[in-house]
């Protein structure tokens, strides 16, 4: 164990230094890409992004910017398309594959319901990959959570509950990150599913000891039963929207 | 590609202010709904059986063919009873038509009629409707198939008479649902097919790919067939003519009603596995699609129409059943009609999206009180502890696997898929919004539901509910609600229009409640209802204002009494 999350720091020290390394010519792109966007010129935007991303593939930021401006103009199919080529060429960078995965997923809300179990299945394994190739906190964390989608009937919670712990246990060490919050959150609701609520109220309150102003936190604590159930089923609704912009992790000191 | 709206801020104000610019009939004091059921009691002795298959892929066509468990009701010899007439679906096994005794029971006389056959080597019974094509007084009967439709001519006195040889009826196709309407209001009643699968012959398969191309949004289906009625005892197919050859969706349920209010019938067609389309009469024998603006497109599991004025706007809205269970959150869809050209989808904020695997849902006011409740089956297969989803997980997910290929679908064996689920009753409230209380009424049973015929059995007033079952007993219950409120029923009698009055358009005021009913001709899943139009007026111990549109364009305003089913013809007003 102590050697799984040694390896798991040090890939995830790895993981923060590629992030701040952009090359200039990336850059040169992106900043193209986000004049473009705030002009509402989409084409020209996701022209720039695409050409950032393929200069700094590994870059978190480019990507994540690049999913949000596609969701904003509905090409769905377009950064799924793109990813893909992507990782023909860079079949190894974790950060295509985590961000391939998330197209999927920002697809999901506007397909119908048998797509929507096909799309999040397709996620499910470039989350996978992620974790393979980078098991950092990001990856178990998203391929967890991702996990917790699925009805109940696939018994795919005790999975996610899996990969959440190894997310939580990768948050003990370092620097306490604002995002960790998400972890506990998550963990809690992976416990609700699989039925075990003391567990569930044991990850809510362990992440309310250390992030006492979150309201998700609380709200989950304050609730019982069915509400509670209700709270937890809604927030795993297929055709509600996910929020899959990582600014809060690219933005929190790393970036 | 307009994605169907949720409720706008717009219609919310709307679904606001009619409730508060509308009298609310009242209640009767202390009335409450109860359902006693009766199929035992009423002889009702049968059981439904889906079509058994042989070979390779016997498991999974008989999965997707597992409809057919219909009730149609009729007063087929015009002695003022209801009568019911239930389909079969595997070979051999006939069809049932249920004489109404009188006295709460019923005797099977489908052999002496002659209307039990139709489930041969070739051909699988789906749906039936009761219509009087010829306008002669007596309902015949047309029982739709999987291969080609049979019509009977009802002779009287009990006797039926096979026509389909000389009427045109002789296209073959995958049919699962029937209307009859008459779409250019020439005094002839028409027919509408709604086709699940293409016309291919399921019971001697010569290729493989004959399942869905897409499950959120296949193309590949029977589409509908518009059959219209010479009046001569003839129908030839209008469907290219019409406007309606381009639909190509998995038609499982047809709906008709006037939706704009202009005196035309316009149609509703719900598809499996895609889009549902909303077509519009133009007045010329012609229809046009107005899918995009009315509702938007789809890419749910429609399973049922059916056409009521849930909200007493003055407005046809429509209801539709799809799939919400635990792991498909389909909700239902209750398109409000906002008198523009355009629906908006209420089912979430009124109380009627969770149904189960929704079959037949059908609006009618099972308390009197003015207000129409929704009855809902649902289910589709009730049997092992095993689950079929999780055997089906895997051929969805694999990579470009092609759903239309019935070998790629795993055999569903003895595995349950959305069984055993409770029925739903809404009912109606009276400010817009819906109460699911099927547990209190009694009709909360767990069988794989499809039809649901409304009758009023002993003609008290207090409509009763038939239930059909796909492989199992259909479930008669007798409304036993005590303390309801008053009701009227009117027979229609067309002379210039269609004799059934089928697409008449009924306006009551009573009790400071303005109610419209429009007569349809076998709306909602597997099913035909009551043709007598039925209203409860509350507390109102008379009727203040009762006006007839007959398909012909005629107005009629009438006095009917309370509290009795009364005949009314075009023209010349109560006639008993």
């Amino acid at each position: 164990m102590k050697r799984f999350l040694l390896l798991s720091l040090l890939a995830l020290v790895w993981a923060m230094c590629t992030l701040s390394a952009a090359s200039p010519a990336a850059d040169a792109e992106f900043r193209q890409a986000m004049a473009a966007l705030q002009l509402n010129d989409f084409a020209t935007g996701l022209h720039h992004l695409e050409l950032a991303v393929a200069a700094d593939p590994d870059n978190l930021r480019y990507a994540s910017e690049y999913r949000q401006a596609i969701i904003r103009h509905k090409e769905f199919d377009r950064s799924i398309d793109f990813f893909a080529k992507q990782l023909a060429d860079h079949p190894a960078s974790a950060n295509l594959h985590l961000n391939y995965g998330f197209a999927y997923v920002d697809k999901i809300p506007v397909t119908g319901s048998i797509t929507q179990v096909i799309l999040a299945n397709t996620a499910l394994g470039e989350f996978s990959k992620t974790v393979d190739l980078q098991p950092s906190w990001i990856a178990y964390y998203t391929r967890g959570a991702s996990y917790l989608f699925w009805p109940r009937i696939f018994n795919k919670a005790s999975l996610g509950v899996a990969d959440l712990e190894k997310a939580l246990a990768l948050q003990q060490n370092g620097q306490k990150r604002s995002y960790y919050v998400r972890a506990y959150v998550a963990l809690g609701d992976g416990y609700c599913k699989m039925e075990e609520m003391d567990k569930a109220w044991a990850a809510w309150q362990q992440g309310l000891r250390q992030f006492p102003d979150n309201q998700q936190l609380k709200d989950r604590l304050a609730l019982h039963g069915d509400e509670l159930v209700k709270l937890i089923e809604n927030n795993f609704d297929p055709n509600k929207r996910v929020d899959t912009d990582l600014r809060e992790i690219w933005s929190d000191g790393q970036r | 590609m307009v994605r169907r709206p949720t409720i706008k801020f717009g219609a919310a104000v709307a679904v606001c202010l009619f409730v508060t610019s509308s009298t609310v009939a009242q209640d009767a004091p202390g009335s409450r709904i109860r359902f006693e059921d009766i199929t035992s009691k009423a002889g009702i002795n049968i059981q439904h059986h889906t079509r058994t298959y042989h070979g390779k892929n016997a498991e999974v066509l008989r999965m997707f063919t597992a409809g057919g468990a219909a009730v149609a009701v009729g007063d087929y010899d015009n002695d003022g009873y209801e009568d019911l007439f239930f389909t079969d679906s595997d070979n051999g096994k006939p069809n049932h038509l249920f004489h109404n005794n009188h006295d709460g029971t019923f005797t099977d006389v489908a052999q002496e009629a002659g209307v039990a056959g139709g489930n041969d080597a070739l051909n699988i019974v789906s749906d039936a409707v009761w219509f009087d094509y010829d306008n002669d007084g007596l309902p015949d009967l047309l029982v739709a198939r999987f291969g080609t439709p049979i019509l009977y001519h009802n002779e009287g006195h009990g006797k039926f008479r096979d026509v389909t040889a000389g009427s045109g009826l002789n296209k073959f196709g995958n049919t699962i649902a029937v209307i009859a309407f008459d779409y250019d209001n020439d005094g002839y009643l028409d027919l509408l097919f709604g086709n699940y699968f293409q016309p291919v012959n399921l019971l001697d398969l010569k290729e493989p790919h004959v399942l869905p191309n897409n499950l959120d949004g296949a193309t590949n289906g029977g589409g509908v067939t518009l059959w219209h009625n010479t009046g001569a005892g003839t129908f030839e197919d209008v469907t290219d003519k019409a406007g309606l050859g381009k639909v190509t969706g998995w038609t499982l349920a047809v709906g008709h009603g006037d939706f704009t209010n202009n005196g035309l019938q316009d149609i509703y067609l719900a598809c499996d596995f895609g889009t549902d389309h909303v077509f519009l009469n133009n007045g010329d024998g012609t229809f046009r699609e107005v899918t995009e603006r009315a509702t938007g497109w789809d890419t749910k599991k429609g399973m049922n129409v059916d056409v009521a004025d849930y909200n007493n706007d003055g407005w046809l809205d429509i209801y539709v059943t799809n799939i919400y269970d635990d792991y498909m959150k389909e909700c239902a869809m209750l398109w409000q009609n906002m008198g523009d050209g355009t629906f908006t989808d209420v089912a979430q904020e009124v109380g009627v999206c969770d149904t189960g695997w929704g079959w037949a849902a059908k609006f009618s006011d099972f308390d009197n009180d003015g207000w129409q409740d929704l009855f809902l089956v649902n289910g589709l297969r009730s049997a092992g502890p095993e689950n079929y989803l999780t055997t089906l997980l895997p051929m969805i997910t694999t990579p470009g696997v092609d759903f239309s290929d019935v070998n790629s679908w795993p055999d569903i064996g003895n595995r349950s898929w959305s069984g055993y689920q409770r029925k739903r009753f809404f009912h109606n409230l009276g400010d817009a919004t819906f109460r699911e209380i099927g547990a209190d009424t009694g009709v909360n049973n767990d069988k794989d539901g499809r039809g649901i015929g409304i009758i009023d059995i002993d003609n008290d007033g207090r409509l009763d509910l038939v239930q059909t079952n796909a492989d199992q007993s259909p479930i008669v219950y007798r409304n036993v609600s005590q303390n309801v409120g008053n009701w009227i029923e009117i027979k229609l009698i067309g002379t210039k229009s269609n004799r059934d009055g089928i697409g008449a358009r009924v306006e009551l005021q009573a009790g400071g409640l303005k109610q419209i009913r429009e007569l349809d001709g076998g709306n909602g899943y597997a099913s035909q209802s009551t043709r007598r139009i039925h209203f409860g007026i509350g507390s109102a111990n008379k009727i203040d204002h009762l006006q007839i549109r007959w398909p012909s364009g005629r107005v009629d305003q009438v006095e009917v009494p309370i509290n009795r089913v009364s005949y009314v013809q075009e023209g010349l007003g109560l006639t008993r």
